[in-house]
């Protein structure tokens, strides 16, 4: 067969299967890794390159219409970064925001091949399949929100948890979603009346439930369904000062929730540099009392199994934040004196209240920038289980993911960090302890936290993180040899390598080579169909078709993704959820 | 009922932004014979699908076939030096993708309608930002809604009715748990329709928002009147504003095709802004053509930016002003112009339009239009939303899948097959 590869002689980092650095060949036959091929096999020499398996980014807002309106509202982010079209590819632009195109292009050239966008409003999905259209060469997931429709309030206020579950069956089948993401939960719906909900037991306006009630119920059904991926969770009170406190309080609510596999976790904390604020002693929670709270959260993470995390790293420079958590940014918009922009975008029904766009600058000379940024470095450093910890800069929000080998670099290099340290403010010397931390990342460290771990916490291990076999064919190769090359005394290296894979291969084919995209690949997306019981399924049709001929004004025919825009891209898995009774 | 009648529910009306998508359309021996629910201009569109068609391409006035047509596109287009692709917003995403595929392989210009109405609500976006609002959101919890230099009952005939008039989960009595208000410099149909009605001087909207937003900031204003208002019929506007429990204001051309316009926008947006810190409130342009909203996300995704998108250099350049279609035109840069779904020479100004006639002109549309007379190419296309399924976006930017309810006429494509055959022969032109 013509499309099988041999990758030879290359020193392989593949942490699922205890491969650590050892030479080793790779086989490749219909985009999958095989034990061996024929002899007919094309040969890659990859003496003196690293090999790991593609990039995982578990948290990255790549598309859906905050995205749009981030790269509408703000032309000035893209305007210097043109993207030019060759014979196989096409053109676009490269800046914080990148078109769709250039969105996969760049993926493939730092050698990432599976993202997951984490805030898909439901009743908007169709747009979104029909952007991944034009999103080349990566696997995608999508996670729809959850933690303030009122269907899901609905559900909670019965304390019908079957109900819940069934209502998140649909929506992934209808939408062709992963798993379940819940966004400040209550407190973006009480941003319909301006408000927000900071505590976990502060009633929700109009409905009498709190945010523990929401995100316990909603992390029990998935737990019920049997989801591979645990509830996916930005906590209430983001942003502010000393909410490692609350943040804190909200993991330990998710304790008692019974996880459907033993030993795994039942929550995914994420972009926890947002929501692990510290607070110097006797403080106030403004911002001239920020402490980093990296290392305090890194003891109750070495603690306390339940919970995964991502880091959502703040990088210096121009960023994009947008997320469903409105109130935040309308308090960040007001932080910049009202000078900023500011977009709101409700969602009916599913996000009232709605999602905030505010473009923004993290800047060294500013301590609460600086402090920010040291907070999850000093937490990565502290953690004595990565494959619970997952690299990412919650793109474009702590920065765009172009950024990622700056990150990878800073927890490879104590050297690198010391330079920062230096640029940034002096405070950070003083409230958070990065400078005295002496550890380093090591490669096998790394090829954890940007591919072994995701893919576990996502639950796609089967096929994605590893380069065992079965697994898709996503390999990313490097140019620098790690027994001649002492990464850590020379950081500049490893920016430029993890900039700029050597070879990416997505499913077999090699999607780029040295910064340079051969081919436009075509994405697949990957959905959970979970099976339910004909009662309960029959019930909770009725009962969501009632709710959404009330509550929205389009029909319920007409919610579902059709078929054509899925069918050529989607991999659904169906699971077994029939033992939930209706 | 005889075999050859059929009904469809649920179905997308595809001419206004408000994209109503409940009515129940009838069909008999293929032909459209009923349409429920739809406004009196949706009933028109339906049913009246076959009239001012055409049948056939056209080179020059004369039928010729579908390949004939494609190949002469194909040679204008390798000919031309700076083609402009215009229209797009009474046209499904589909085609979109296609039309942006060709003005990035002949390194063209596109554009698409929202330069010629809403277009200067995306300049006001792009200095300040816009909370948006969505319409069951509205429906559901708007205790005050604002209508400016918006009529609706005219060109969203059931916004009004569908929307704003309808009981919501949190206004269980609209006529009594929501205000309505018409802020305009005309008394129009809608004023009948609303609790007030507020008549402004011409040309005087960016004087009155200003002032507005000062007096909810709690400025004195040392004035009488602003824009023909008196200073404290304006101050009892801001405070009831002020508050409301969840404020709404639409947005039509009154405001963005008057005299501040972009400036009128960005007024408008810093007002609802200001008025966030103490309420709630939302904003919503009253976009015209059913998919325009579409235009400007299918656009965003694949160039990047919104309209006015220029490849010359083989990236996507975005420069309101000089890439939009009109002032493109007016210069007298197209050498070439292919407009898909949309009628420049019955809306452009005179001097777009002169110079529409000295170029060679690609026109692909349903109907006859004023711009097919003017056209070297002429070809018929199938009607999305009645002839072929896609995707567009409502006014608030809910995507709806649009329906095939009925077949084209004999040997018509959608504009995506068109576009895709344009492309594929422009290929093989210019290989040679
Ligand atoms: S209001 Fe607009 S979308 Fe609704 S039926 Fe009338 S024309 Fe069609
Ligand atoms: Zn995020």
């Amino acid at each position: 067969m013509n499309d099988e590869i041999v990758l030879k002689n290359g020193r392989v980092f593949d942490p699922m299967n205890g491969i650590n650095g050892e030479i080793k060949d790779i086989c490749i036959s219909n985009g999958k890794i095989v034990e061996k091929v024929s002899g007919s096999a094309k040969e890659i020499d990859l003496k003196g390159s690293t090999v790991m398996p593609g990039g995982v980014d578990m948290h990255t807002h790549i598309l859906g219409s905050k995205v749009n309106m981030a790269r509408m509202m703000c032309p000035e982010t893209n305007r210097h970064s043109p993207y030019l079209a060759t014979k196989n590819t096409r053109g676009g632009v490269g800046g914080i925001t990148p078109n769709s195109y250039v969105t996969g292009y760049l993926y493939s050239i730092m050698g990432y091949t599976t993202v997951v966008e984490p805030a898909l409003p439901p009743e908007k999905a169709l747009s979104s399949w029909e952007e991944i259209e034009d999103i080349p060469g990566l696997d995608i997931g999508l996670l729809p929100l959850f933690g303030n429709s009122m269907i899901t309030f609905r559900y909670i206020k019965e304390g019908d948890v079957n109900g819940l579950a069934a209502y998140i069956a649909w929506i992934l089948k209808s939408v062709g979603g992963l798993g379940v993401k819940v966004v400040n939960p209550g407190g973006t719906y009480a941003w319909a009346y301006g408000g927000n909900i900071r505590e976990l037991d502060t009633p929700v306006p109009q409905w009498d439930i709190t945010p523990r009630q929401i995100m316990h119920g909603l992390a029990e059904a998935v737990e019920l369904l049997g989801l591979p991926h645990q509830m996916h969770l930005h906590p209430n009170n983001l942003g502010k000062v000393g909410n490692v406190e609350t943040t804190i309080a909200q993991l330990e609510a998710l304790k008692s929730v019974k996880g459907h596999k033993k030993g795994r976790s039942v929550v995914h904390l994420t972009h926890m540099a947002f929501d692990c604020l510290g607070m110097v002693e006797d403080g106030k929670p403004e911002w001239k009392y920020l402490a980093s709270a990296g290392e305090e959260f890194a003891k109750y993470f070495n603690k306390n199994k339940h919970f995964t995390t991502d880091l959502g790293q703040i990088t210096f420079g121009p960023v994009m934040t947008m997320t469903g958590d409105g109130p935040f940014q309308f308090s960040l918009y007001q932080l910049t004196g009202g000078k900023a922009k500011w977009a709101n975008l409700p969602v009916e029904v599913e996000l009232p209240g709605g999602a905030g766009i505010v473009p923004f600058n993290f800047v060294p000379t500013s301590p609460a920038h600086s402090l920010q940024w040291a907070t999850p470095l000093e937490f990565a450093l502290n953690v004595d289980d990565i494959w619970r910890c997952v690299m990412t800069t919650d793109h474009p929000n702590g920065g765009p993911f172009m950024k990622y080998p700056l990150v990878i670099a800073w927890l490879m290099s104590k050297k690198l960090r010391g330079e920062w340290i230096e640029k940034a403010h002096k405070l950070v010397q003083e409230r958070s302890h990065l400078s005295e931390i002496e550890r380093e990342y090591t490669l096998e460290e790394i090829a954890i936290t940007t591919r072994a771990a995701p893919a576990k916490i996502l639950g796609i291990e089967r096929t994605k993180g590893h380069l065992g076999i079965g697994a898709d064919a996503d390999i990313t190769v490097y140019g620098f040899d790690s027994e001649k090359l002492n990464l850590a005394a020379n950081p500049e290296k490893i920016i430029k390598h993890f900039s700029q894979a050597k070879y990416t291969f997505k499913g077999g084919v090699q999607v780029a080579k040295k910064g340079v995209v051969g081919k436009h690949l075509h994405a697949r997306v990957f959905s959970i169909h979970p099976r339910l019981d004909d009662g309960l399924s029959i019930r909770s049709e009725k009962e969501i078709a009632d709710m959404i001929g009330k509550w929205y004004c389009h029909s319920y025919e007409n919610y579902t993704v059709p078929a054509r825009y899925r069918e050529h891209l989607e991999i659904p898995t169906e699971i077994d959820s029939t033992s939930i009774s209706a | 009922m005889s075999e050859t009648r059929k009904t469809i529910e649920n179905v997308p009306c595809t001419f206004c932004g408000c994209l109503c998508d409940d009515l129940i359309i009838e069909i008999e021996d293929g032909q459209i014979v009923k349409n429920t629910n739809g406004c009196a201009i949706s009933k028109e569109k339906l049913l009246g699908c076959n009239e001012n068609r055409l049948l056939q391409p056209l080179i020059n006035g004369s039928p010729v076939s579908l390949d004939d047509a494609i190949q002469h596109v194909a040679e204008i287009i390798a000919s031309s030096r700076r083609l402009l692709i215009y229209g797009l917003s009474s046209t499904e995403n589909d085609a979109h993708r296609e039309a942006y595929k060709i003005a990035e392989l002949v390194r063209g210009v596109v554009d698409n309608t929202s330069s010629v109405c809403h277009g200067p609500t995306i300049l006001g976006v792009q200095s300040s930002g816009e909370p948006n609002a969505m319409l069951a959101e509205v429906r559901n919890r708007s205790d005050l809604i604002i209508y400016w230099g918006s009529n609706p009952a005219a060109a969203h005939p059931r916004h009004i009715p569908r929307y704003i008039k309808k009981e919501g989960e949190y206004i269980k009595d609209p006529k009594e748990d929501r205000e309505i208000w018409l802020v305009d410099i005309r008394r129009t149909t809608t004023a009948r329709m609303v609790n007030k009605f507020i008549q402004i001087n011409p040309a005087s909207d960016l004087e009155v928002l200003l002032t507005l937003r000062a007096l909810v900031r709690g400025h004195v204003l040392d004035v009488d009147e602003v824009g023909g208002l008196k200073i404290d019929q304006l101050k009892e506007m801001a405070e009831h504003m002020k508050s409301a429990k969840y404020g709404t204001l639409f947005f039509g051309l009154g405001l963005t095709q008057s005299r501040g316009s972009h400036r009128n926008i960005d007024a408008a947006i810093r007002l609802i802004q200001d008025l966030s810190a103490h309420t709630k409130w939302t904003m919503m342009p009253m976009r015209g053509h059913y998919n325009v909203a579409g235009a400007n996300k299918t656009s965003t995704w694949m160039t990047g930016y919104p309209y006015a998108v220029d490849y010359a250099r083989g990236y996507p350049r975005y420069q309101p002003g000089e890439y939009t279609a009109v002032d493109i035109l007016a210069n007298g840069e197209a050498d070439a112009l292919l407009n898909i779904a949309s009628d420049p020479v019955a809306h452009f100004p005179i001097d777009a339009v002169e110079h529409i006639k000295k170029i060679p002109v690609i026109n692909i549309d349903p109907k006859i239009n004023m711009t097919s007379k003017l056209a070297e190419v002429n070809i018929p296309s199938a009607i999305a939303g009645i002839e072929c399924d896609g995707a567009a976006t409502r006014m608030d930017g809910l995507p709806i899948y649009l329906k095939k309810v009925i077949d084209p006429p004999e040997g018509i494509l959608p504009d995506r097959e068109i576009l895709r055959m344009i492309y594929n022969s422009l290929m093989k032109v210019l290989k040679k």
